[in-house]
């Protein structure tokens, strides 16, 4: 490999103090030198990163990871609360038509007209129910709106790990190593998650193991 | 012309949440014959294998994009003169343009209220 800055040291020592005493081939060694000693610095400077990128880089994968998690367990719970809502509300379009002909009934029977109201006043209750679960089902669209942020997040970590990894192979050996002694506030959390998902576990399975140890 | 209760209504949306959303709206609003199709592409060869009245799609999704299943249901002489509603997050002003270009019937912006899906039912069935 040619060695820009060894060529300009091996160059004959110049004593002249002008600038304009120079020739111009010494001119333009001195100037090969200086551009020479520049890259070496910025090269050995960029070597420097090389760890801390490569850590980075390492971490990237888990948090795409978790985002993309992120999105689905959003999606789970939202269908969770959709089934609820909507079992309501088939439980109001029953409670409607039942008063619908409870009402009919007192009518035909010319009961009080206060039990009437009363029971007017059910069916507006019902209804105002009603209008509160649609609103409730509009709400979870705040779901797809996380999932498109997670998605455009999704694609700019790619993109950065992908010129990260471009870093790391132009400006130095992927040191897996130093990496691992990198062990700064984001890779911790990233643990910390990690963690929490191999350990977590549902609802019925924490209720097997309750039961062995005597709970009913 | 009022909408008619029964006409087979097709939603559009990548989302599983988002189509349950909607679909629970129209469902409110008296609709029962509801479709649903993940993207545009499915979208279309729904449209083309059976009568729809009705077409309420998402912009941003995968495989093919709901402006584009747009373009394709206006170039299409069986599909063209069929209702799209666009419920999107896309909210900026050159979206909405290039949806008015492409013959959108109208356009809701996510967040939405039930209330503003049926006035732009409304609009489009008055």
């Amino acid at each position: 490999m040619i060695q820009p800055r060894a060529a300009a040291q091996s160059q004959p020592a110049m004593h002249e103090p002008e600038q304009e005493d120079k020739t111009p081939d010494t001119k333009l060694y001195e100037e090969l030198g200086e551009l020479a000693r520049f890259i070496d610095t910025t090269m050995k400077t960029l070597s420097e990163f090389s760890a801390p990128v490569s850590t980075s880089t390492e971490q990237l994968p888990q948090a795409l990871t978790h985002l993309t998690n992120l999105k689905t367990m959003t999606e789970q719970g939202t269908h969770r609360v959709m089934l609820e809502v909507e079992a309501i509300q088939d439980n109001h379009l029953k409670l409607s038509g039942m008063i619908k002909d409870l009402t009919l009934t007192l009518q035909k029977q010319q009961v009080a007209p206060a039990l009437l109201q009363q029971m007017q006043a059910v069916a507006n209750a019902v209804n105002a129910d009603d209008k509160r679960l649609l609103d409730i089902m509009t709400a979870l669209s705040f779901q797809d709106l996380v999932a498109q942020s997670v998605n455009k997040l999704v694609t700019i970590l790619q993109e950065v790990e992908h010129k990260l990894l471009q870093l790391v192979v132009v400006f130095g050996p992927y040191q897996k190593q130093a990496a691992k002694k990198e062990q700064d506030k984001a890779s911790e959390m990233l643990k910390q998650l990690e963690a929490t998902k191999n350990t977590s576990m549902n609802q019925d399975l924490a209720d097997e193991i309750l039961k062995q140890f005597g709970f009913n | 012309m009022p909408a008619d209760p029964n006409m087979k209504i097709l939603v559009v949306d990548d989302m599983s949440t988002m189509r349950r959303i909607v679909k629970n709206i129209l469902k409110q609003l008296g609709f029962n014959n509801l479709e649903e199709a993940e993207n545009g592409q499915e979208a279309l060869t729904k449209l083309k294998a059976d009568t729809y009245g009705f077409v309420v799609s998402d912009w941003n999704m995968p495989v093919m994009m709901g402006i584009d299943m747009l373009r394709a249901i206006r170039a299409d002489e069986a599909l063209k003169k069929i209702p799209v509603l666009m419920v999107t997050a896309e909210a900026q002003k050159e979206n909405l343009m290039e949806a008015v270009q492409a013959g959108v019937s109208n356009y809701v912006v996510k967040p939405f209220t039930a209330e503003t899906m049926q006035e732009k039912i409304n609009k489009i069935f008055k």
